[in-house]
């Protein structure tokens, strides 16, 4: 099938209004791509334009004397469609904000039987990319969609897929060879009839030429956010940096808030911006994430499926780094252990219902809370707090504990002050309390502060055991999963027990494992005790 | 590789053919073209223009008025700083009777003063018209407005199509409603003619404008009286900055009403009736001049810039991000209209901003700090971080203020009323922000505007040498006093 294309300048780099100094082709000529149609004349040197493809020029509409930048159209050329088979990417083409130059679907059925080349389609911003795999060999008979070869960008490896069906007549290309878009990778005679998929790119409006003479692509300012983290505003307004270093870091498009600064007081230097996009290039950073980390990759899922982009809440945006801060700074370890609460339930079912009619939900959480009042007497320590500088243990000579409450907006821990002075129904009524206005969004900022000790109860949702992150600069949190009857041996014959799992978690620079082996050892034994928890506060 | 990026719009269609795309019609031939045109000439727009000029690219400039230069040059900063030198040589020599060196009182004529005041004026806005030419930038003379996305049309029907367009159209005097129609109610512009020096002057409007013309006028022997609806002189500055200025002004004006507002003004034959509201004020004044300076009003509403586009919103202010570009990408803003404030060193920088994008460099406006100067009697400077400022965003500072009574230079010079002062970062000692008060103290603020984009520390400044006796010492004075190694004054001990 014969279809006639634009003939456009390609991209000359920096040169715009060259002059055409030779036109070497004319209408009705017969060309082979890569033939020169024009020479034109920049002030550095003269070119060829080659032709875009094989075909029949129709009109060349320039002339000698006649000035062209990129892009201008300078003629039309018929051509046979056919000999050359674009293929389907097997990923979406990221966005450049141009459409993508492809051609292949929307012909594809008429196209005849016969020898095709199968070229490498539009990468994207990718004109560079290594074959890590070749799966096709001469007399090999592939059918649409399968694999031809693999390539690997920096982001991701792709499959290029067959859009044709036919015979491997050769493969030009093995393991290890670079490739771009409309590289040759081998011959196909291909089936007549064969119908590729239905693919979502677009036919070809304007087909560029791919011209020996074509500079090397310039580094496009689309480009660099790709590699590099965007900037974030507020961070790069306030980084130590002088007007001309910021300038710098603009042109480069560096985020100065993560560049950290090795001029005299933390100053940045034009330096440091450099080492920084260097470290980049060759890979040689984890690009700090702010805290040094290796980033988690930013990913289009769009791509894959319909998504719906909600933002976070006030309080997940608040409780996400704390959480993040104190799970990277912290050495977290977990002591699991189970503890019967037999008789605490037990007693605690006989005193609901009376509990109820004074207003007070008699919950296993504020039997908890008094228990962990015991436990924290006995290991001061899981109530202390590390001095800023490391150096030192701060004991807290007062016992507020904060719970971990599920609220529509978010994860809150309000706090109960001086637990140690109150019996389970006053902790059992401020919970409750607590709670409601948690719920509400109403919570003050005293009632959310001053913690010691932090409880993260699961219980009545389900669970076994969990591994509960430590609210820093506390050193401890317990967890509590659900709890369950199980057989325990009682020396001479199972007993089925209501056992409570408890999951503590420490910072292991303050609580070594047998304390916490005997925290919550302790604890468990406070809870079964429950008539010392139901002691009255004197 | 298709090279997508060289395709974009600006280099493969032509103005004419992305007009026909935008907007359906095909164009006609256009009275000018150019791959820039900039459309105001003031500070900004003059700016804007040359750099584009000398970054190569094709520039028409448009001005309405028949000289360039804008409201700066012509009505604005530059003529009124000429009247302002010329009250401060009265001032000067009349405050030297006290120390022995009597002039006799002044003899003013008006009109040479204009002329002398105008003369500063044509050098400038010639040396900008030289300039343009020398750049090969096209001035086009009309009042423009957008007719699409890619084209503007005068007032006297030409044409101009462009790739790029830099607004840079400022700002207007604002005039309160419902004012008489007569000549002795001026704006800024008419207070600068000087036709006749008035005998018994209003200045309506307390900002920076209103209270440089007090100034000039006070000198030039006319009766001033200053009227403002906030409860204090230059809004949003410091209350400790205006205490040396009001010390000067107070005894020689004739009254500064704050918390008063104007309820309404009479033109009668002898002169303008103005009737108050407020505490202090009588309930009616009468003046033979009236200067309204109540703010200035953004001119974006002005130019059909929704035939464009171009999203204006109700005070004519067009939003821009950081490299000047509005919600159309190949037209910018800048200046006046483009937000913030109404400055014309603030103009000049995000007008090289917008010049340098459209030329392709990765140019954006990051800087930290813009210094606002009041050409009063004293000056009053400040930049980057205020006290207001700090305890309304709840910002830790430290603030160290060095009197001038401790410069042997201002006492030298008989003016001894100012002070320096600066606000550190109690953790890093980093210059946060800083005031000057006093003669030359817009001059003297450019050191502080340099420690703040530097990020500079108290002893960065304390330990450069600074020239003595000089008023930029107090800088370095207030940064030794922070340090506690100022010897120049003694300050008791404060940690």
């Amino acid at each position: 099938m014969a279809k006639t294309i634009d003939i456009v300048m390609p991209d000359l780099g920096d040169f715009e209004n060259v002059e055409i100094i030779e036109v070497l082709a004319k209408s009705g000529d017969t060309v082979e791509r890569e033939d020169g149609l024009v020479t034109v004349e920049t002030d550095k040197a003269s070119m060829d334009i080659p032709s875009p493809e094989n075909g029949v020029i129709e009109t060349l509409t320039i002339a000698v004397g006649d000035t062209v930048s990129t892009g201008d159209v300078i003629g039309s050329l018929t051509m046979e469609v056919g000999d050359t088979v674009l293929i389907t990417p097997a990923i979406a083409t990221p966005i450049t904000g141009e459409t993508t130059v492809l051609a292949s679907a929307e012909d594809a059925p008429s196209k005849p039987a016969g020898k095709q080349t199968l070229v490498v389609p539009d990468l994207g911003d990718f004109d560079d990319v290594e074959v890590i795999d070749v799966y096709i060999a001469a007399g090999d008979k592939v059918e649409i969609e399968d694999s031809l070869v693999t390539l690997e960008t920096d982001k991701a490896a792709m499959d290029v897929p067959a859009v044709v069906a036919g015979t491997i007549e050769s493969v030009l290309v093995k393991v290890g060879d670079r490739v771009a878009a409309g590289s040759s990778l081998g011959i196909i005679d291909a089936v007549a009839g064969a119908v590729p998929p239905k693919a979502e790119e677009t036919v070809v409006e304007k087909v560029v030429p791919a011209t020996a003479a074509q500079p090397a692509p310039q580094p496009s300012a689309t480009e660099v956010p790709k590699t590099l983290p965007a900037i974030d505003e507020a961070g790069f307004s306030k980084a130590h940096a002088s007007p001309s270093v910021r300038k710098l870091a603009r042109e480069l498009g560096v985020n100065l808030a993560k560049v950290i600064g090795k001029g005299a007081k933390s100053r940045i230097l034009h330096d440091d911006v450099k080492s920084f996009v260097k470290a980049i290039l060759t890979g040689h950073s984890g690009i700090p994430g702010g805290s040094g980390l290796p980033e988690v990759p930013s990913i289009d899922f769009s791509k894959f499926g319909e998504i719906d982009v909600q933002p976070l809440t006030r309080i997940q945006k608040i409780s996400g780094p704390r959480l993040q801060a104190s799970w990277i700074n912290l050495p977290h370890v977990t002591q699991h252990d189970l503890a019967d609460i037999t008789q605490l339930e037990a007693k605690r079912q006989e005193l609901k219902g009376p509990a109820k009619e004074r207003g007070i939900s008699l919950t296993p959480l504020a039997f908890i809370m008094k228990a962990c009042v015991t436990a924290l007497v006995e290991f001061p320590k899981v109530n202390s707090s590390l001095s800023d500088d490391g150096e030192n243990l701060i004991y807290k000579k007062y016992c507020h504990i904060g719970f971990a409450a599920d609220t529509p907006q978010g994860l809150v821990v309000p706090v109960i002050r001086d637990v140690d002075k109150k019996d389970v129904y006053e902790i059992a009524t401020e919970l409750g309390e607590l709670s409601a206005l948690a719920r509400d969004g109403k919570l003050k900022l005293a009632q959310l502060q001053g913690a010691g000790f932090t409880i993260s109860s699961l219980g009545g949702i389900g669970g076994t055991a969990f591994t509960p992150i430590v609210n820093a600069p506390e050193v401890a949190i317990l967890g509590v999963s659900r709890s369950s009857m199980q057989p325990t041996w009682n020396g001479s014959e199972f007993e089925p027990r209501l056992m409570l799992p408890l999951s503590f978690s420490y910072d292991h620079r303050v609580i070594d494992g047998a304390q916490a082996a005997r925290f919550t050892t302790l604890l468990g034994k406070a809870l079964g005790d429950v008539n010392a928890l139901l002691k009255a506060i004197p | 590789m298709a090279g997508g990026e060289s395709f974009d719009d600006t280099q493969v269609m032509t103005p004419g053919e992305i007009d026909a795309a935008v907007t359906g019609i095909s164009p006609g031939e256009a009275t000018h073209s150019a791959q820039v045109v900039v459309l105001g000439s003031g500070p900004g727009g003059y700016t804007a223009a040359f750099r584009a000029a000398d970054l190569g690219l094709d520039v028409v400039l448009v001005e309405r008025w028949p000289v360039l230069g804008g409201v700066c040059l012509n009505v604005g900063c530059i003529p009124s700083k000429a009247l302002l030198h010329a009250a401060k040589v009265i001032d000067d020599a009349a405050a030297m009777a006290d120390h022995g060196v009597t002039f006799g009182s002044p003899v003013i004529d008006g009109d040479k003063l204009r002329d002398w005041k105008n003369e500063v004026v044509g050098k400038l806005t010639g040396g900008l018209a030289m300039m343009a030419k020398q750049r090969k930038v096209r001035v086009v003379t009309g009042e423009a407005k957008f007719e699409s996305p890619n084209r503007l049309r005068l007032d006297n029907g030409e044409t101009v199509d462009f790739r790029n367009c830099i607004i840079a159209a400022g700002s207007e005097s604002m005039m309160l409603p419902g004012l008489p129609d007569d000549p002795r109610i001026v704006d800024s512009t008419g207070a600068l003619e000087l036709t006749p020096i008035p005998k018994k002057m209003l200045v309506v409007g307390g900002g920076i404008i209103g209270l440089e013309m007090a100034c000039v006028y006070s000198a030039l022997g006319t009766d001033v009286s200053v009227v403002e609806l906030t409860d204090t002189l230059m809004p949003g500055t410091d209350p400790d900055l205006l205490r040396p200025f009001l010390n000067i002004i107070k005894p020689r004006y004739e009254a500064i009403m704050v918390s008063t507002r104007v309820t309404g003004m009479r033109a009668t034959v002898p002169s303008i009736e103005v009737s108050f509201e407020g505490d202090k004020a009588p309930s009616v004044g009468v003046y033979d001049r009236v200067l309204v300076a109540v703010g200035r009003r953004a001119n974006g509403g002005t130019l059909d810039a929704d035939k464009a586009g171009v999203m204006v919103d109700e005070r004519g202010i067009i939003a821009v991000d950081k490299q000047m570009r509005t919600n159309v990408p190949h037209i910018y803003a800048i200046g006046d209209l483009a937000g913030g404030p109404m400055l014309a060193h603030k103009a000049t920088h995000e007008a090289k901003v917008a010049a340098e994008v459209i030329a392709g460099e990765k140019s954006y406006f990051d800087a930290r700090a813009i210094p606002s100067v009041a050409y009063t009697d004293p000056e009053v400077a400040w930049v980057g971080l205020t006290e207001i400022e700090a305890k309304a965003e709840n910002i830790e500072y430290e603030k160290v203020k060095i009197p001038w009574a401790a410069s042997g230079r201002a006492i030298s010079l008989g003016r001894s009323e100012g002070f320096t002062k600066l606000l550190f970062d109690k953790k890093t000692n980093r210059v946060l922000g800083g005031a000057i008060v006093g003669p030359s103290a817009g001059d003297l603020i450019s050191e502080i505007c340099l420690a703040v984009e530097m990020g500079a520390d108290a002893s960065d400044i304390s330990l450069t040498i600074h020239p003595h006796p000089t008023l930029s010492e107090t800088v370095a004075f207030a940064s030794e006093a922070f340090e506690g190694t100022l010897t120049d004054l003694y300050m008791p001990k404060k940690r």
